[in-house]
């Protein structure tokens, strides 16, 4: 792949650093008036998640990461891997580790899209969309009328999410959950 | 690219009102304001500084854009020994980001001593900065006193190994490779020391940043460069010298900004002989500052984005 140089560093950017696949978050470009220039850039590793500072002459160089977001539709699960397929219409499938998914298997539901980071052409990470619409498995029977305390109870959701909701809540309802925070946010009509 | 200016229609009135003010401040001490030209045969020696080269349609050089008007109101100096400023344009390849630009607006002055030269410089600064902004007198401190409180080293007796232990601790390990001394000091400093000076003038610096100022032993007899820096809101703003005047100096200091041009595989470009000359004609003692007007003006309006308080600034 192509290595770029730090004029070429912007975020979003995706670079090999150690072997690792990761994103440049963000780039500052230093420079004392008489001295040499440097960036400093914040990375995170697309494998680990975690995000760390470097700081590279001007003119160094990383080299491209073969990393893409791909939209595609979750099919199923056996028990190993988590089979993904392409929106495209391509029906292209891919197949994700225990890894890739980590903690977005509680929001994994089928034929629902997420997007799919592939690195090298194999899936890296899942990211699920920012709202899903999950089934209440178990919650108990909240108190009638109870609305206006605004009181909550927690929820089992159909894909093992526990999310705390308002005490209306009813088994069997769709719910619309946030992903980034795990937050009830309201409720999707009956099924 | 947007056809429009960058900066809003209060930051051009800032922006007119603060290079005014500016203009008034050096003529009422007695500064003449000189036009100088924007080209010049030579461009600045140090070796971090791209200079932009011209050509003429036929591909023949012509000389360089300024990076700074030093070497004019250096030679006009030499002449007149009168205090003079210039307000110019200046440009510095390669250099974009948030607090950078290739092309800003510079305002120099140089002012002929007899005595406490250095320590009028430093009034001079502070003088600014409690006219043209809220923040009162900046503190002055040394380098030594900065970088000895963050990092437990002295700056001037540094050796390379030390600093490269240094940064690997700050920086994280494999967050740098290994650097000459000035880029680590540079890097260090520009990490951990300048953003948190919110109101200060730093002054003598490492033998090794002292680019066109004179070097003289420090109190605890430590050679260092009578350079005085201020910083506003973390912000590099103006950077004064106690200039060379020694020719035969000043001739040694190219001749190692060239080796070292070498060294670090940066173009090598025409000495600046005007400039000897004038030297050798006889500099009177003095001194000279550049402050950023663009960067001042970011601190003055509260702006995190230099291309705001620029007409048209480089969009990122």
């Amino acid at each position: 792949m192509a290595s770029i140089s730090t004029s070429g560093f912007k975020s979003g950017l995706k670079v090999l650093i150690d072997g690792d696949p990761c994103s440049i978050v963000e780039n500052e470009f230093v420079k004392p008036g008489k001295g040499q220039a440097f960036s400093r850039v914040k990375v995170k590793n697309l494998k680990t998640g975690r995000v760390v500072d470097k700081t590279y002459k001007s003119g160094d160089s990383l080299e491209a990461a073969d990393v893409i977001d791909l939209d595609m539709d979750f099919l199923y699960a056996d028990g190993e891997f988590y089979h993904f397929m392409m929106t495209d219409g391509s029906f292209e499938q891919y197949a994700a580790d225990a890894n890739a998914v980590g903690d977005v298997l509680k929001w994994l539901k089928e034929q629902e899209t997420y997007i799919v980071t592939l690195f090298n052409g194999a899936p890296l990470v899942v990211t699920p969309p920012n709202h899903i619409e999950l089934q209440v498995q178990q919650t108990d029977p909240g108190i009638k009328g109870d609305t206006a305390q605004g009181g909550s109870k927690p929820a089992t959701l159909s894909t093992g999410a526990v999310v705390s909701v308002p005490l209306f809540i009813e088994e069997g309802e769709m719910l619309r959950v946030d992903t980034r925070s795990g937050d009830y946010v309201s409720r999707a009509g009956k099924k | 690219m947007s056809w429009r200016p960058s900066a809003a229609y209060s930051m051009l009135k800032a922006r007119a009102s603060l290079v005014a003010g500016l203009r008034q401040f050096l003529s009422g001490r007695g500064s003449l304001e000189v036009d100088v030209p924007a080209i010049s045969a030579a461009p600045a020696s140090d070796i971090w500084i791209d200079s932009f080269e011209i050509r003429d349609p036929d591909g023949k050089p012509q000389g360089y854009l300024l990076s700074s008007p030093e070497t004019y109101l250096k030679r006009l100096l030499a002449v007149y020994a009168e205090p003079m400023h210039a307000l110019v344009k200046a440009y510095r390849a390669n250099e974009h980001g948030l607090k950078h630009a290739t092309e800003f607006t510079m305002l120099e002055w140089y002012r002929p001593a007899n005595k406490d030269v250095f320590a009028t410089m430093v009034q001079d600064i502070s003088d600014l900065v409690v006219l043209f902004t809220a923040f009162g007198a900046p503190r002055v401190v040394t380098y030594r006193e900065l970088f000895e409180a963050q990092f437990g080293l002295n700056p001037h007796t540094v050796t390379l190994p030390e600093l490269t232990d240094c940064a690997i601790s700050v920086l994280g390990p494999g967050a740098i490779d290994s650097q000459n001394l000035d880029s680590m000091l540079s890097i260090l400093f520009a990490t951990d020391i300048e953003p948190h000076l919110v109101n200060h003038i730093v002054i003598d610096f490492p033998v090794v940043q002292a680019s066109l100022s004179r070097v003289e032993a420090d109190s605890f007899g430590d050679f260092v460069a009578k350079r005085a820096e201020l910083y506003l809101l973390g912000i590099e703003i103006a950077n004064g010298y106690y200039e060379l005047t020694d020719v035969d100096e000043q001739q040694l200091r190219f001749i190692n900004d060239e080796v070292r041009r070498i060294e670090f595989r940066r173009p090598v470009v025409p000495r600046d002989e005007p400039l000897l000359q004038a030297l050798r004609h006889g500099l009177p003692e003095s001194y000279g500052v550049a402050l950023g007007v663009d960067r001042l003006l970011m601190v003055i309006t509260g702006n995190q984005r230099l291309a705001k308080c620029m007409t048209f600034g480089e969009v990122q």
